[in-house]
């Protein structure tokens, strides 16, 4: 077999930092001979942040459903003529709100963003619409069984009112207005904590039009505050579905929010356990037992908690034996140190995935994104990829020992 | 642009390269001629599960993710109904590990009876959870098995049920390694920032020893003749009453793949598309709606589909849909309408290019065509449809006598 390299580290573009004058901070990557640019503009503004269900996603989904100027279908219009690419998205805590344009039209894409951005005036009648569409998707995603474990298990891990975790019945539609809307984007979409990052071909003009832009975000009367009260887990639960073939597993933990201590290292012990293919979870449900086609393990980090979750589905008629399984595995990660070996293959499969996704400008973007939210720059990619070299079976197995105690893990079924 | 150079081995294996200045990354695929259209009507589904069994190791490599993960790679397949890819990424100094492991398998899988029985499990929970466990999801089945009579297309790639790929025999999987996983039936690709000679020298060092067998032919079934409406109704337990209206294409080469693609952006491609503006905004009819084309080689399907509105009527739904269908035949497309839509390939194909996967992919994906020339030559056909020739294509082609409707009514 031919002899590996091991790259020794990884190059990361730093971002550079420039600032409105009302104190927005751009970041930019110059990092592509290509002929594009993707810039987004990060919110705090996300689920948690609303006070009526819906509000968050609902606000920056109709961002551009209007503006004094133009109408919903002569945005999309533009947007769609220039061949920009234009997506949001909404997580618990913030809102970004990206375009990605083709040089030789980004001066009207830029023109776009600053209506979109600054001026949206969130017609009646689109809100009319987006109610109607969006009550029957949420109904579609609730008759499948991955989604309503999804959220199932979020509000087990999180408690049902905790705004980490809460789902809303779709009728909360009916009750969302014009008015909260507007009141939700007056108060969030402001130049207190929000940030943009570009990447690609970054030029001067394209910065300069940026910072215009983000100049025109009002600075806030009072900063956005939100209270998330300490989680309270619910516990394990069963919950019927009617009709399916399959049960829905979901074991996890509340951990901690961004930037702990264990954070990597706890990373490390996700995908040993269930974070690639060839995973002990994937060798031992997939492989050996045929019980799934997929089986998962991740750690997720919000601003003010996280969670640790494993999850797969599998045939109901083996649902009790994939338990018993994966509590085997967490077992075995308490209790045996893992082999040098094994940890260094995902020492491997981890700096692997990271090269992949600094592999092109969008990957980039994404990257620097979580770590500002991370409080961080750049250099943070690099030192992880140190402190994740650096780690011993001895340091695994501790994590192990204090994060996965079976007593503290909730299990959450859905299906037969 | 992708710049690129192909040659073929002496063994039948065509190579096709492309070096990119940028990446610190390779990626490296290999495409197998071999979809769910090659199956027999009693072994739907062997394609897809041979993909698996791909994975299963050979005896001087029992496990092939291991070699791939230790050189910081990462790989997978998938299968179409017209051929099967697998795909690898990892550090550019580390692409001869990919090559070895790919020659490896191409000439000394070893499939246990145990492997291929947890294999086969593995398929049909995959089986389940993407096509039996979610709303909607028997919908691709339903659909092609009456919109195709004779073509091996009627069934999809997951197979027409679990018990075939239960069935299937240690023997059968033998016989189709033999049969499809030969150098003259694939084409290996690469991407990276290496010299295209290099390159070509690496893939015969490779793979240049692997004895030659002759490709296998394979001829498309002739569809008959189809001279009425053909309409398929289900109830399940959905949220919402869904319509599908498909129609039978010409093969992906000709210039009716090309029409259909843009007629398809027209209709769907993004909010400002005519389906969204008409019929989700201003007629409400559907709260969601699409068209799209299937795109396999000797003739895929065009598919216009939406899910209605609470009170809407199937008829009303219908209606609005060939409403929508039929002013392709009457009314021209406006100038700015079709630079829209030109503007938004030459984006999607600049955005397509911006990792070294991604141009791997369309390397090999356009030598399977048989067409290397429409690797960067699709922007020009593109740009060479006018409305006139949209209007005489939609009156030929948008024929209820040539349709299939598939309506899926909601239980509750």
């Amino acid at each position: 077999m031919p002899a590996v390299v091991l790259p020794d580290t990884i190059e990361i573009t730093q971002a550079e930092e420039h600032r409105a004058a009302n104190g927005v901070p751009i970041y930019a990557l110059d990092c592509s001979k290509q002929e594009v640019l993707r810039f987004s503009f990060v919110f705090p503004a996300g689920t948690s942040w609303q006070e009526h269900p819906f509000c968050a996603a609902t606000t920056a989904n109709l961002l551009s459903a209007g503006s004094p100027d133009h109408t919903a279908h002569e945005i999309a219009e533009a947007l769609d003529f220039y061949g920009s690419w234009y997506d949001v998205s909404v997580d618990r805590d913030a809102s970004v709100i990206s375009f990605c344009s083709l040089l030789k039209f980004l001066p009207q894409t830029l023109a776009l963003a600053e209506e979109i951005l600054l001026h949206p005036t969130f017609p009646e009648e689109e809100v009319d619409i987006y109610r109607t569409k969006r009550q029957q998707r949420l109904a579609v995603e609730r008759s499948k069984p991955d989604f309503c474990v999804r959220e199932l298990f979020a509000r087990r891990l999180f408690g049902s009112e905790h705004p980490y975790g809460r789902s809303y019945p779709a009728e909360c539609y009916d009750t969302l207005t014009r008015e909260q809307l507007i009141e939700f984007y007056n108060s969030h979409y402001t130049a207190a904590g929000s940030f943009v990052v570009a990447s690609g071909n970054v030029t001067d003009e394209a910065l300069a039009a940026l910072k215009r832009i983000a100049e025109g975000l009002p600075s806030a009367p009072i900063t956005p505050t939100r209270e998330i009260p300490a989680p309270v887990s619910e516990g394990s639960v069963h919950q019927p579905f009617e009709g399916t073939v399959q049960t829905s597993i979901r074991i996890g933990r509340l951990l901690f929010p961004r930037h702990h201590d264990d954070f990597i290292g706890m990373q490390v012990v996700a995908t040993l356990l269930g974070g690639y293919f060839g995973s002990r979870l994937i060798r031992n449900l997939r492989e050996e037992h045929g019980y799934t086609y997929g089986a998962y393990c991740g750690v997720v980090n919000f601003d003010e908690a996280g969670y640790l979750a494993i999850s797969t589905e599998v045939g109901s008629e083996v649902a009790e034996e994939a338990i018993n399984e994966i509590m085997k595995e967490i077992e075995r990660l308490r209790t045996e140190p893992v082999s040098e070996e094994e940890l260094e293959n995902v020492r491997k499969i981890i700096f692997g995935e990271v090269m992949r996704i600094l592999d092109g400008p969008f990957g980039i973007a994404d990257v620097t994104i979580e770590n500002i939210q991370n409080g961080e720059s750049n250099d943070y990619t690099s030192r992880m990829l140190q402190t994740i070299k650096a780690i011993t079976p001895a340091d695994v197995l501790a994590l192990a020992q204090k994060y996965l105690s079976p007593t503290d893990l909730i299990t959450v079924t859905l299906g037969g | 642009m992708i710049d690129y150079v192909s040659t073929i081995l002496p063994n039948g294996l065509q190579v096709v390269v492309n070096r990119d200045h940028a990446s610190k990354m390779a990626a490296v695929t290999l495409l197998y001629r071999v979809g769910s259209k090659h199956e027999s009507p009693d072994r739907t589904g062997f394609a897809h599960l041979f993909e698996h069994l791909m994975f299963r190791g050979t005896e001087r490599v029992p496990d092939f993710d291991a070699p791939v993960q230790a050189a910081c790679g990462e790989n997978n397949a998938y299968t179409t109904a017209d051929y099967t890819n697998f795909y690898i990424t990892l550090p550019r100094e580390n692409i001869a590990t990919a090559l070895y492991l790919e020659a490896d398998r191409m000439t000394s899988l070893d499939i246990s009876a145990e492997a291929l029985a947890a294999e086969k499990s593995v398929v049909v929970e995959e089986f389940n959870q993407r096509y039996l466990n979610q709303p909607y999801g028997d919908q691709w089945m339903l659909l092609r098995g009456e919109a195709y009579r004779a073509s091996h297309y009627r069934w999809a790639t997951i197979g027409l049920t679990p018990d075939h790929i239960r069935a299937a025999s240690h023997y059968e999987v033998r016989a189709f390694y033999d049969r499809y996983y030969q150098p003259s039936n694939a084409i290996l690709s690469l991407s990276a920032d290496i010299a295209e000679e290099q390159m070509i020298a690496m893939a015969e060092e490779w793979f240049g020893d692997i004895p030659s067998t002759p490709a296998p032919l394979f001829t498309p079934a002739t569809e008959p003749v189809q001279s009425a409406p053909r309409r398929l109704e289900v109830e399940r337990a959905v949220p919402a009453d869904q319509i599908s209206i498909a129609i039978r294409m010409e093969p992906r080469t000709s210039r009716c793949h090309y029409l259909c693609d843009l007629l398809t952006d027209l209709m769907a491609g993004g909010e400002s598309a005519r389906f969204y503006q008409r019929l989700v905004k201003e007629q409400q009819i559907f709260s969601s709606t699409n068209a799209f084309i299937t795109g396999e080689v000797d003739g895929g399907l065009f598919v216009a589909i939406g899910q209605l509105n609470p009170g809407v009527t199937i008829e009303q739904a219908e209606e609005a849909v060939w409403r929508e269908l039929l002013t392709f035949a009457t009314e021209p497309v406006g100038a700015k309408e079709l630079e829209k839509v030109r503007n938004k390939f030459e984006a999607n194909i600049l955005f397509g290019e911006l990792n070294v996967m991604n141009k791997a992919m369309n390397l090999s994906y356009y030598a399977m065509l048989g067409d290397m020339s429409l690797l960067n030559g699709e922007v020009a056909i593109y740009n060479s449809i006018t409305p006139e020739e949209i209007m005489d294509f939609s009156q030929k082609f948008f024929r209820r006598d040539q349709s299939t409707t598939l309506v899926i009514r909601s239980k509750r």
